[in-house]
């Protein structure tokens, strides 16, 4: 990134622009491009600091054993991001990456596991990749089965900017020809394991060709395109990659918006408020407050574009205009800060695969294979709503399996460098209902010094982060068709890979706390009301037209896919849809 | 299943490093790293050299001393183990070196490799026993944690990578499919 993409804040400013973008991940790194693209003038907001392309990769080229902790976390770091050590992201090479837990405070009024990254290119560093298209089945599930409200779209307005936003990030897959998953633009699939080849033929004829198992659907490269090679199948993606081979906002939003010569960038910038005024029921601007220095600043803009992740752009919103209304803009509907989703995951199974002992893989593949949703489609009835898809594997195992039928002595260290047999397993992810109780809110309880609560106010005061600044409570579980969901995920994932010839399967579940699929979504969500939703069918919010949120915090449902691309596609979709207004002068 | 044991299911499947692993994730408030070289005095670590060895003995290539597996022990303990993992740890290296200087009249750095693999061959039967019926909360034995921190600091060094495996570090392109016999080099881990 060059120097004069950054807002020089040491001499005087402009402080006006067309449009202001809230973040820099996945959604805010599209609506720079676009925006930007179509000739206006952006300014980009991230509340972390800046992370150049390939430059600030710092351990990207690193080889295993130049990692002192040979990938472990210490204690140190284990007491510092305790809410990153419950699950499998704390490794030694990405702890830089996970926003600092003591400075960045949450309540848990129920358990809620926030993975946050607060620096330039947010999660789109960090993302699984994964990149499926929602199917017409998942936009009129609302409509159909009566919970939350309907989503406003249909799969065809959003079908081309799929197509769109796959052609420039660069997805490759395969074409499946299923109703439930559409095929979209292409590069070439990965290749499946020899094992997981005939695990597909298998469960394909086992199930009369209703059940499918293909390579996953993924944002790195297997051709070249414009300016990025292409992946070379090192795994190491969420270090930042110095090819440019998967897709983040540093290796393709990014260079496109900064190569229109209209956008600016202003870092350690975290956005407290939108700016709302009264008179033309419209947004001016935002406020900001520096992070390093302290000081508040405010820019104006003709619209705002809010990408600041699901639960900070709803933040952002319950913060602003709340001398208008007090549950902050966008909460005339009752809704902001409700129908909070995610995937619920933490389940699956493995087993062994006997034979095929005369092959093994080349390279590391950054991708598995996927099984599509098939519960609740056609004649597979369930006795709960909605259904779920799996993502799975196969290797052989390698000195890194536990090799303990080896003693120690030179048989063991023989034994390391053999390979041992196949396993082949897959782990499932299930749609979450939109459910009003399901909520966050801005913490404004009282807390003593033990931090217990209280309503004494001479004893407690407010939780904030460092910089004083309120924090959000989060209040959400799984409900009931979630939880009978779970089990048929394990139950149908056993007899799927029985089918497939696996032995010795084992499952598990130990059970999901929202926010753990790091598929959050909802609380300020699209509708076609304004009386019970947050924004319109473009994203506007509805009390304050030229203010669009579209990230996650705008899904109305959650379906069981990876909902990145769906972001991508809504926010190029949006970001169309403002400038076509602003020079209808609608807004 | 534990927490601990579906990230080792999830780390099999996506080939990530299993062994040991359970030990890295724990961890409780107000525990900090410790300088190794404060927790391990110098003849601690000479003792850890010579069980990794008798772990992984030099053969035709390099054994588990050569890249200092002592010194890569202690530091893992003391930077990356919680308080109770590493006095397990601690304790069952002083009860290892106790009861083989106790049985052969001088300490484990001096003992001929033949005699130290007789005696970790026992030690290694007890802790599997130990291990099989041991309860959920029970530590783990320490020369399972001696076992594992070998393998690990063993596999993933340099040397070991580059001329035991095969390692490359950009491989281009991924093969779902290649002939393997045993004996041929694998890929190592990147």
């Amino acid at each position: 990134m060059q120097d004069s993409l950054f807002l020089n804040t040491k001499a005087k400013e402009s402080h006006t622009f067309d449009a202001i973008v809230v973040g820099s991940g996945i959604s805010g790194g599209w609506a720079a491009k676009e925006l930007t693209q179509k000739g206006l003038k952006v300014l980009m907001l991230e509340r972390g600091a800046r992370h150049d392309h390939i430059k600030d990769y710092k351990t990207a080229s690193n080889h295993p054993w130049d990692f002192e902790h040979r990938g472990k976390t210490t204690t140190k770091q284990k007491e510092d991001y305790p809410v990153i050590h419950r699950g499998w992201a704390a490794q030694e090479e990405v702890m830089d990456a996970w926003a600092n837990e003591k400075d960045c405070p949450y309540t848990e009024v129920k358990p809620f596991t926030w993975w946050r990254s607060y620096r330039m290119g947010g999660r789109s560093l960090l993302w699984g990749r994964q990149s499926y298209r929602w199917s017409e089945m998942d936009f009129e599930a609302n409509a159909i089965d009566g919970n939350g409200v309907d989503w406003p779209i249909r799969y065809k307005d959003i079908a081309p900017w799929y197509s769109y936003v796959e052609k420039f990030a660069g997805i490759s897959g395969s074409k499946q020809g299923l109703s439930q998953l559409p095929d979209g633009e292409f590069l070439p699939p990965m290749d499946l394991t020899v094992v997981e080849k005939d695990a597909a033929a298998r469960i394909k004829k086992h199930y009369n060709g209703q059940r499918h198992l293909f390579i996953g659907r993924v944002a790195n490269l297997t051709a070249p395109i414009e300016g990025r090679t292409n992946c070379q199948f090192r795994s190491r993606c969420w270090e930042g990659c110095p090819f440019g081979g998967y897709f983040s906002t540093q290796s393709s939003t990014l260079p496109a918006a900064a190569a229109t010569g209209n956008l600016k960038i202003r870092v350690d910038s975290i956005v407290t408020k939108v700016l709302y005024d009264k008179d033309t029921k419209k947004a001016t601007g935002v406020e900001i407050l520096d992070t390093q220095t302290n000081q508040t600043y405010t820019y104006y803009s003709k619209i705002v574009f809010l990408c600041a992740s699901a639960l900070n752009s709803t933040w952002v919103l319950l913060n602003s205009a709340t001398d208008v209304w007090q549950g902050g803009l966008g909460s005339s509907s009752g809704e902001l800060g409700h129908n909070v989703m995610d995937h619920h995951y933490n389940l699956g199974a493995s087993g062994k695969i006997e034979g095929y002992e005369e092959f093994t893989t080349y390279g590391r593949r950054p991708n598995g294979f996927y099984i599509p949703r098939f519960a609740n489609i056609g004649s597979d009835k369930r006795d709960f709503l909605r259904g779920y898809g799996y993502q799975g594997g196969s290797n052989r195992g390698g000195w890194w399996r536990d090799v303990a039928e080896l003693a120690i002595g030179a048989d063991l260290k023989q034994g390391l460098t053999e390979l041992g047999g196949w396993t082949l397993g897959a782990g499932g992810f299930g749609e979450i209902l939109p459910h009003h109780d399901n909520k966050i809110m801005l913490d404004t309880r009282l807390y003593d010094k033990d931090g217990n609560v209280t309503t004494d106010t001479s004893k407690g005061k407010t939780k904030t982060d460092k910089w004083g600044l309120p924090i959000l409570a989060m209040d959400a579980e799984l409900r009931d068709n979630e939880k009978a969901m779970r089990k048929a995920i394990v139950d149908d994932l056993k007899e799927m890979l029985e089918a497939a010839g696996a032995k010795d399967i084992d499952t598990w579940d130990t059970g999901h706390n929202m926010g753990h699929g790091i598929h959050e979504m909802g609380t300020a969500r699209m509708g076609r009301d304004p009386k019970t939703s947050v924004l319109n069918g473009f994203n506007q919010v509805w009390d304050a037209p030229n203010v669009f949120v579209t990230d996650g915090a705008c899904m109305t449902s959650s379906a069981c896919q990876n909902p990145s691309l769906t972001y991508m596609a809504l926010t190029a979709r949006a970001a169309d849809f403002a400038v076509s207004e602003l020079k209808k002068m609608n807004l | 299943m534990d927490r601990r044991e579906v990230i080792k299911r999830c780390a099999l499947l996506t080939g990530a490093v299993v062994i040991g692993g359970e030990l890295f994730m724990t961890g409780c408030k107000n525990e900090h790293a410790v300088d190794p070289n404060v927790m391990f005095s110098s003849d601690q670590i000479a003792t850890l050299d010579a069980i990794g060895e008798t772990i992984i003995p030099t053969t035709n290539t390099i054994g588990a001393k050569d890249i200092g597996i002592g010194a890569f022990m202690a530091k893992m303990v003391a930077e990356c183990y919680s308080k109770k993992d590493q006095e397990q740890f601690n304790m069952g290296l002083k009860s290892i070196s106790e009861s083989f200087e106790k049985t052969n009249k001088k300490p484990i750095k001096s003992a001929s490799p033949e005699e130290l693999k007789s005696f970790l061959t026992n030690v290694d039967n007890e802790a599997r026993a130990y291990m099989k019926s041991k309860k959920d909360d029970d530590p783990t034995h320490a020369f399972v944690m001696m076992r594992q921190l070998t393998i690990l600091g063993y596999c993933t060094s340099e040397k070991v990578a580059n001329e035991s495996f095969n390692y490359v570090a950009v491989p281009g392109k991924f093969d779902g499919a290649v002939p393997y016999k045993k004996g041929d080099k694998t890929m190592a881990k990147g």
